[in-house]
């Protein structure tokens, strides 16, 4: 039985955050992949859209400068022909800081011939600002709206 | 038909179902101990706590009814394996107040039990979200400004 795109392309991604080994994760990225990490980007430059093989290694790259992953669980996994979705449980160090964070992540994975050629991943954001702050943001109290 | 397959068709008619308002048809679909989590800040949104059973869901969908006028969702993944489903939606909802629409991605994790939706786990860009619904960005209440 083959194994599925996600696994090899999981394991490449926390190699190449972690240790900076990025010759399997260049691998395992299509010329045209379209990637969306969706959040703050004025705090989180790393964020937001981004489209091609070399912008998204750049991404990780990034993404290798401030986090470290401490450890993830897999609390849903849904695996298609080529595609996949997953509900996560990251526990990351914020590089700069030291500080732990932990996020809930969703991430629905496309893939073609092996290669990533679409990567949406969605995180309950306002919680990794109040975490990434070290505090709780005060919002107005809402009643009526929302 | 495969059971993933079956299992897409039934959270595509929930989600027909709750965007037309039609919140029966939608609880019709889950089972009576449906669980529900989605994570947001209750500040701002406090009808999202966690939900159990059929009654709490129907209070929250009611809620968010009687806020939005109108609801419309674009599924644009959804991916299935046995008993679980995953949706990747583009949201959109008008708000009743102001006719403005507040607009989000959201992913969607359902559980099946015996053909009815038994647990719902969702993750919103909620930072994103939120500032939709107070209609001003939170920048300044970060920095301890008072918003414009």
């Amino acid at each position: 039985m083959t194994e599925h795109s996600l696994w090899r392309f999981s394991r490449a991604l926390h190699r190449a955050i972690n240790d900076r080994h990025f010759e399997d994760i260049e691998a395992l990225i299509d010329e045209d992949v379209e990637w969306a990490l969706y959040g703050p980007i004025d705090m989180f430059p790393f964020l937001g859209a981004r489209q091609g093989k070399d912008a998204v290694l750049e991404v990780i790259r990034q993404l290798g400068d401030n986090f470290q992953v401490r450890r993830f669980d897999r609390e849903s996994i849904m695996l298609g022909v080529d595609s996949a979705a997953s509900m996560l449980r990251y526990s990351l160090t914020a590089l700069d800081s030291s500080k732990p964070i932990s996020l809930r992540v969703a991430q629905f994975a496309q893939f073609k011939a092996g290669k990533l050629t679409s990567m949406r991943v969605l995180i309950d954001t306002f919680d990794l600002v109040e975490q990434a702050l070290g505090r709780a943001i005060h919002l107005p109290k809402m009643t009526s709206v929302g | 038909m495969t059971v993933e397959m079956l299992n897409k068709q039934r959270v595509l008619h929930l989600l027909d179902a709750f965007a037309r308002g039609d919140l029966e048809a939608a609880l019709a679909c889950c089972t009576e101990d449906v669980d529900f989590l989605t994570h947001a800040p209750i500040d701002v949104l406090p009808h999202m706590v966690p939900r159990h059973g059929k009654q709490q869901l129907r209070e929250l969908w009611q809620t968010i009814w009687s806020r939005y006028s109108e609801v419309r969702y674009k599924a644009r993944h959804i991916v299935a394996e046995a008993d679980q489903v995953a949706t990747y939606m583009h949201t959109y909802f008008k708000k009743r107040s102001n006719d403005r629409i507040v607009q989000f991605d959201m992913a969607v994790f359902y559980t099946f039990r015996g053909g009815l939706v038994a647990e719902i786990r969702e993750i919103i860009d909620s930072y994103d979200l939120v500032q939709q619904v107070l209609e001003r960005e939170i920048g300044p209440l970060i920095e301890g400004r008072q918003p414009d």
